[in-house]
């Protein structure tokens, strides 16, 4: 008897420790099989577990699996980094109904495609501020095997993408701005000039996208296109099918990417749900990591302590003092 | 209980490098490199630059040239290399259906790269094989390179490449060399040796200089295996062409790209059929022409 006291005594005593993140417990998170995906998972979850005192468990999967689980089943209550692009048809339904809640709807700065330019040439070139300025000096931008046109590298052969470039190398009246779309044929072929392009201080002008390690490594800029968004039907129905007379110049559409949490997490998460809403990376974070995991062939739990190591200014202003001195100590 | 566990570590496990030893030797290998490609890149690029304007002159010569007169001077060709109707009423009429199915454009372009390509792998190939017949120490230390030529993966070698020459014409042009140069060396090498031995003692009675040797009775003597050599070395040009596409080299191979990457049948099997083409054409008629040379020098020697 005085046994089963004590027990209960220390039991009360561990639940009366814990009450000050009573809304706190299990909780089951996605980690996306990519490698941002892994670095958001493992930040969050280290966060979540030293400053809010939840046990995370992070199931991994992929955008359709991952999504298809939680609004079936509810389980995982959280994904970090969800591509909506993909699932628009799905996922609308489910917002709407309430089913699943957009808690953050950029947790990551500056991300998807563009026209980039490596820093160097930004930094000696400070009159090429758009897309347009560019556009007016190929000269600086020889092509190697044609010197009086400028190079645009555009997306490799078959990808999605290459159409997109295709249309608004046309959109853009490139062709008689005197430009070469240059096809790389393959994505070893794009990374190849552009570490070509850096390596030797040559000027590169091209699409890529991002969050990727190529860009951070060689901190490509982005280039504004100087162009509003023309609209969705002219994007849809013109410049990615190709199926048209006059595209419009247009920036690419900034791809949606949400946090996203069930509806059952939404009502009970609490503080949690406003630390996902606080939680964006800039791109320079971003793509400073992706540069160490893939140097380093780090995983995604490697990198989130080296994240919350080397960038600590930019996870402090996500939570409160008391909550970044408990995830610091925990480091 | 396995083997394994009742050994050492050291016979268990194979003993490595450190994980960081291993990183920094390959990082090492990066920085080697890199240091390299900004050192000497430009020169070397600055090598190769009349070959990129020779390719990019021919490509746009095929081009711009119309197409009746692109086909006239085809058919001239095969005609002078085969001296069969067979062969010229087919090369034309394949001709005909790949620019009626709209493949001419790339057609021409994978045509001048792959004859470009072909013609210098000749040009250097023989000469090499003719340096390893006469000498089992130079045979010795080509044939491991010739081996790794023809093993090592493509990309392995194309992405430095590309670091040093970007992408394009020519590093699709180096990538279908170091592919298709084997065989041509290989066999002119095999040729030479293959030489009975009785001949050369009567050419050496008959007081030929090497060289009157070598021009007057080895070479001719080793047509046959020659000229399998040349035909091997076309016919594996024309293989490379997808794998050069993928550094940047237009042609068939972009096409075959874009529909392997989004399963369009139709369209990778017409650029497929095209490619192979262009290699029945190339490939019958270096045959039909080394048959023609071997009868030739039969007649002289016969």
């Amino acid at each position: 008897m005085k046994k089963l006291l004590t027990a209960s005594a220390l039991l009360a005593a561990t639940f009366g420790a814990t009450s000050a993140f009573a809304e706190c417990g299990d909780i089951k998170m996605a980690e996306f099989n990519w490698p941002s995906g892994e670095l958001m998972a493992n930040v969050d979850k280290i966060i979540l577990e030293a400053g809010f005192g939840c046990n995370i468990e992070l199931i991994v999967g992929g955008t359709t699996a991952i999504f298809a689980s939680m609004n079936e089943k509810g389980q995982p209550q959280i994904a970090g980094e969800q591509w909506v692009n993909a699932l628009r048809d799905l996922l609308d339904p489910a917002l709407e109904e309430g089913r699943l809640h957009a808690v953050n709807k950029a947790p990551i700065e500056g991300a998807g495609e563009g026209w980039w330019i490596p820093a160097h040439t930004a930094k000696a070139h400070p009159e090429l501020k758009t897309v347009l300025d560019i556009l007016e000096r190929p000269d600086l931008f020889p092509h190697a095997e044609d010197p009086s046109k400028g190079a645009f590298f555009g997306c490799p052969a078959g990808w999605g993408c290459q159409q997109n470039n295709a249309s608004l190398f046309q959109a853009f009246d490139m062709e008689a701005k005197g430009w070469t779309l240059v096809d790389p044929g393959s994505a070893a072929g794009l990374d190849g000039s552009i570490a070509k392009a850096n390596n030797r201080g040559e000027n590169w002008f091209g699409y890529y996208w991002s969050p990727t390690a190529i860009i951070g490594k060689y901190n490509m800029q982005p280039v504004p296109f100087g162009v509003e968004f023309a609209g969705d039907e002219n994007w849809h129905k013109c410049i990615a099918t190709g199926d048209c007379e006059n595209p419009k110049p247009s920036p690419f559409p900034t791809p949606d990417i949400f946090t996203i949490v069930t509806d059952d997490f939404m009502k009970s998460g609490g503080e949690i749900n406003d630390y996902l809403a606080k939680r964006v990376f800039t791109a320079d974070a971003i793509g400073a990591m992706l540069v160490f995991m893939s140097d380093e062939q780090a995983s995604g739990a490697d990198a989130a302590i080296e994240f919350l190591l080397n960038h600590e200014d930019l996870w402090k202003t996500w939570v409160s003092e008391d909550v970044a001195a408990k995830v610091k100590a925990a480091l | 209980m396995a083997l394994k566990d009742m050994l050492p570590t050291v016979l268990a496990e194979f003993p490595e490098m450190g994980r960081t030893d291993l990183r920094d030797f390959k990082r090492g290998i990066d920085q080697i490199f890199r240091e390299f490609s900004r050192e000497y890149g430009e020169l070397i690029e600055n090598l190769f630059h009349p070959l990129r304007l020779f390719l990019v002159w021919f490509e746009k010569l095929l081009l711009a040239t119309p197409w009746p007169l692109t086909m006239l001077v085809i058919a001239i060709l095969v005609w002078l290399g085969a001296r069969s109707w067979m062969l010229v009423i087919g090369t034309t009429i394949s001709l005909c259906i790949i620019g009626y199915l709209g493949m001419w454009d790339d057609t021409m372009q994978t045509l001048a790269l792959v004859s470009v390509s072909a013609f210098v792998c000749i040009a250097i190939g023989i000469p090499v094989g003719i340096l390893m017949s006469k000498s089992n120490r130079v045979q010795s230390v080509v044939t491991p390179i010739l081996d790794i030529m023809q093993t090592i993966p493509a990309f392995v070698y194309l992405i430095p490449v590309l670091l040093l020459l970007g992408i394009g014409k020519v590093p699709g042009l180096i990538a279908v060399c170091i592919y298709a140069i084997p065989p041509v060396v290989r066999l002119t090498n095999l040729g030479i040796r293959l030489v009975d031995k009785d001949v050369l003692e009567a050419a050496d009675a008959f007081g030929a200089s090497p060289r009157q040797k070598m021009f007057s009775v080895q070479l001719p003597l080793a047509l046959p295996n020659l000229f399998a050599g040349v035909n091997q070395t076309i016919m594996m040009a024309l293989a490379m062409v997808v794998v050069a596409s993928m550094i940047g080299a237009p042609g068939l191979g972009t096409q075959v790209l874009r529909a392997v990457q989004n399963q369009h049948l139709g369209l990778g099997l017409m650029n497929g059929l095209a490619i192979v083409a262009i290699a029945i054409v190339f490939d019958r008629v270096s045959q039909k022409f080394g048959q023609r040379l071997q009868k030739h020098s039969e007649t002289i020697h016969g």
